[in-house]
């Protein structure tokens, strides 16, 4: 099996960075540490108007900050832009192995190794500093498991999207920050989205950006119905993908016709 | 009078055994794990002015350690340095007026702007006058032709031309004294003898002092008159082209490809000849036979459909000088 | 000077090379900070305060922190990238000009497309102060508000530059950025009193970004701070620009004497 092969050197590959990745994990801590602060702080004496307590609101930051190594802080563009401009992209598309899944479980072996040595050793600080919410009934360990699959799906999805297109446009960096934005703010890193302004929440929980950060947390944290929490993110994942694949077969056969 | 005098230079590097990643060697720095090596070990050399020095060696000798102690990027451990009568260590500026400096491998050029634009800058840091920025045009014009791409930018420059914008570039505050590394490296044949003959021509006419070091035979036997050649650290030949060539002739390489397997013959003034099938190969010291008399003694054996001559090497004339002064290690003294 | 104006000339003729993509960058990069901004307005408007201070508040610093952040990003540019001087080995070229290392790399390039943040603080901070007029303490921050983008400034780019000394021993510096920097200016968005103690203390010494704003405006905008506190700011700013500027001397020699 070609991807699984590919998911595990990348995993290997990552490994020799850990400890530098350390280091990052501190910063992750100390923007989490913040915004549970900032959270406290507005919440404080006007829980009653709140739908979420101090306490839940301490659990959805820490559980977030995890959670962004996993959907959010993806690759720049899958390290498919460095692949169209030095002409590499034309031999690995000639591979038996579909290009999207190539380069896709490259990613997730990165992923796997982010749930590892970021998301688990970030926790674990949160766990014992401020408490990391763990759920009690024992399906919503799964149901948690299957929404945050489906959120990797899902940022999978939007990095290849933007790294493919410099097939087309070269120069991504825009988009990139673009998307990046959006992830944060439709995704729901700071603000839980139903809290937004009323038009704006409406948008934000159809969009496929809650699917990266907002439901997995929400399933997490038990606050919404796992039916109503999965099928917005699993109607993006599918659609994304299959975007996805039909743009990959456009990219070969515009790099057919042009040689790269 | 001497432009630089070098005395007893020694550089130690302590090498720590370092753990990837930042942390790791963050971590290193607190643990004492390293060990010394000794990049140049007790250097003494001193060189006057209008002298062309070729500093060379194989990789790793110690040629690039002694140029940054000389040019004040490094601080020697030991020793003493002095450049047109100040330590660059201490006087690093001052110092930095009096060089020019061509690393051959990356220019010091602004990549994206055109070439005009870096030497304006350039001019300002070096406080140039506008008479004298406009006699450096001029020159450099007539020298290097540097005017034919003054509006081009640096990246889209030929490394010929490149080269020749950044030679320019090394020479805008008139320095006494240049450095340059490797100042022909991937250039072809025309652009090599180009920069060649401009160095020799501001050698002699400009008495300017030059230091540079090469993989290039060549490079040396044009240029230099004087050579120094350094390995592990250590000043193993200081002398003129001719002492050089004494020591350890002018090795050269001659591989034939005969029509029919040649019928060998009895080969004086020759090193070493190896015969597979139709290919020959002779090693041999230019000194003792020229190559047109090696032709012909190798067109007896047969009738050569191919002929490939290889120019001597830095290597090559390393292995030369060891194979008459036994190992060099056993020299070096034991790190402390 | 001179040559320093010289210097930046050159760099923005260089950039203006690729005039679509410099817009487009700076653009996005404007975008991300108002929407970082939007979200900590929906909040507010949800929830009225923190820690009682309101949006327009907040808004202030949050001005003020974000165009110097921004300021840094555009005139320290190279400071910021300073591990590419050690990875790819080019310090030694600065090292052979007459002139210091240090004003070689402010001078040798702006990153104009930060230019965005800066004007997406500064209107922040113009639509926060314009709400802000009844204060009886108005024109002191009206008068204030440039040695506050000045000090913010000094902080920043003392920040960045003993990250970048950190790069004398360490050659990648990226991963400590996000300690050292990104979480120190992100945080200093809002007010400083909000943090738990372990935090506060850090952002008042070793990361001393209340300095930059929240501390002159506990006095500006009437929260118990007393008048001399606008002149202990740019002091203490100045007194870490000192301590920044002597540490990078301190690697610059350990450079002298290790090489890269």
């Amino acid at each position: 099996m070609v991807c699984l092969e590919l998911f595990k050197k990348s995993f290997s590959r990552h490994l020799q960075y850990r400890a530098a990745h350390l280091i990052n994990n501190i910063g992750s801590l100390v923007f989490g540490f913040m915004y549970i602060a900032i959270w406290q702080g507005v919440l404080e004496g006007k829980e009653h108007s709140s739908p979420y307590s101090v306490t839940e609101m301490t659990h959805y930051m820490a559980a977030t900050q995890s959670l962004l190594m996993l959907s959010v802080f993806l690759t720049v563009g899958l390290d498919i832009p460095p692949a169209v401009r030095n002409g590499s992209i034309s031999l690995q598309m000639a591979r038996p192995v579909h290009y999207f899944l190539y380069v896709t479980s490259q990613e997730a072996g990165r992923l796997f190794y982010n749930l590892f040595f970021r998301s688990l050793p970030i926790a674990l600080v949160f766990a014992v500093t401020v408490g990391y919410p763990l759920p009690d009934d024992p399906s919503t360990w799964l149901w948690g498991a299957v929404s945050v699959t489906l959120g990797v799906l899902i940022g999978l999805n939007l990095f290849y999207l933007i790294g493919i297109s410099s097939c087309w446009t070269l120069e991504i960096s825009g988009a990139h920050f673009i998307n990046m934005t959006l992830m944060f703010a439709l995704g729901g890193q700071m603000v839980p989205l139903d809290l937004l302004p009323s038009p704006l929440a409406g948008i934000a929980l159809h969009f496929p950006f809650s699917g990266l950060i907002y439901y997995p947390v929400m399933v997490w944290l038990e606050k919404l119905p796992v039916v109503e929490a999965l099928i917005v993110p699993l109607f993006w994942g599918v659609l994304l993908t299959l975007f996805n694949l039909w743009l990959t077969g456009w990219a070969r056969r515009k790099l057919e016709v042009q040689g790269g | 009078m001497s432009m630089i005098e070098v005395q007893d230079l020694t550089k130690e590097f302590k090498v720590y055994r370092t753990k990837p990643g930042a942390l790791g060697s963050l971590l290193s720095l607190f643990s004492g794990e390293h060990r010394r090596i000794r990049a140049v070990d007790g250097i003494s050399f001193s060189v006057k002015k209008g002298e062309c020095i070729g500093f060379i060696g194989p990789n790793g000798a110690g040629k690039s350690t002694t140029i940054k102690m000389l040019s004040g990027i490094l601080h020697p451990s030991r020793g003493r340095v002095s450049v047109m009568g100040a330590s660059p260590q201490h006087r690093r500026k001052y110092v930095a007026q009096n060089l020019g400096i061509v690393f051959g491998q990356r220019t010091q050029l602004w990549w994206d702007l055109p070439l005009r634009d870096s030497y304006e800058i350039l001019r300002k840091m070096y406080r140039l006058e506008e008479k004298a920025y406009h006699r450096f045009l001029h020159r450099y014009h007539d020298l290097l032709s540097i005017g034919d791409f003054l509006e081009t930018p640096v990246r889209k420059l030929s490394l010929g031309q490149r080269m020749r914008a950044d030679l320019a570039a090394a020479l805008i505050h008139d320095p006494p004294i240049l450095f340059l590394d490797e100042p022909t490296i991937g250039l072809d044949v025309m652009a090599k003898e180009s920069i060649r003959s401009f160095l020799r021509e501001i050698n002699r006419e400009e008495k300017k002092t030059i230091l540079l070091t090469t993989h290039d035979m060549d490079d040396i036997e044009r240029l230099a008159a004087r050579v120094v050649m350094i390995n592990h650290g250590r000043i193993i030949l200081d002398g003129c082209l001719e002492t050089l060539r004494e020591r350890i002739g002018l090795p050269s390489m001659i591989e034939v490809h005969y029509r029919e397997v040649p019928r060998l013959a009895r080969l004086d003034r020759v090193e070493r000849v190896k015969a597979e099938g139709k290919n020959v190969t002779v090693h041999y010291d230019r000194n003792r036979i020229s190559p047109p008399a090696l032709l012909a003694e190798l067109n007896r054996w047969g009738e050569p459909v191919d002929i490939r001559t290889k120019e001597p090497e830095i290597e090559e004339v390393i292995r030369r000088l060891y194979g008459e002064q036994a190992d060099p290690r056993s020299k070096t003294a034991p790190a402390r | 000077m001179k040559l320093y104006f010289t210097l930046v000339g050159a760099s923005i003729r260089a950039r203006m090379q690729y005039k679509f993509n410099f817009l487009f960058s700076t653009f996005s990069y404007g975008l991300i900070m108002v929407t970082d901004f939007l979200m900590l307005a929906a909040i507010l408007l949800r929830f009225d305060d923190i820690r009682g201070w309101s949006i327009y508040e907040v808004g202030v610093l949050y001005g003020i922190s974000s165009a110097s952040m921004s300021l840094y990003r555009v005139v320290a540019a190279e400071i910021h990238d300073f591990e590419r001087y050690m990875v790819e080995g080019e310090f030694d070229s600065l090292l052979i000009r007459p002139v210091s290392p240090l004003t070689l790399l402010l001078s040798r390039n702006l990153d104009l497309n930060r230019i965005g943040g800066v004007v997406q603080g500064l209107s922040i901070l113009g639509i926060s102060l314009s709400h802000l007029t009844a204060l009886p303490t108005f024109f002191w921050l009206l008068w204030y508000l440039p040695v506050a983008l000045g000090t913010g400034l000094i902080i920043s780019v003392s920040l960045g530059l003993m990250t970048a000394t950190l790069a004398f021993w360490t050659h990648r510096i990226r991963e400590f950025q996000v300690f050292t920097l990104y979480a120190p200016t992100n945080a200093a968005n809002y007010p400083v009193s909000i943090y738990p103690g372990w935090l506060k203390w850090i952002f008042f010494t070793v990361l001393p970004v209340a300095f930059m704003n929240y501390l002159p405006a506990t006095f500006l905008l009437q929260k118990g701070g007393e008048w001399y506190l606008l002149v202990v700011s740019p002091m203490a700013a100045l007194l870490f620009a000192g301590v920044a500027f002597s540490f990078w001397r301190f690697g610059i020699r350990h450079y002298h004497s290790t090489g890269s």
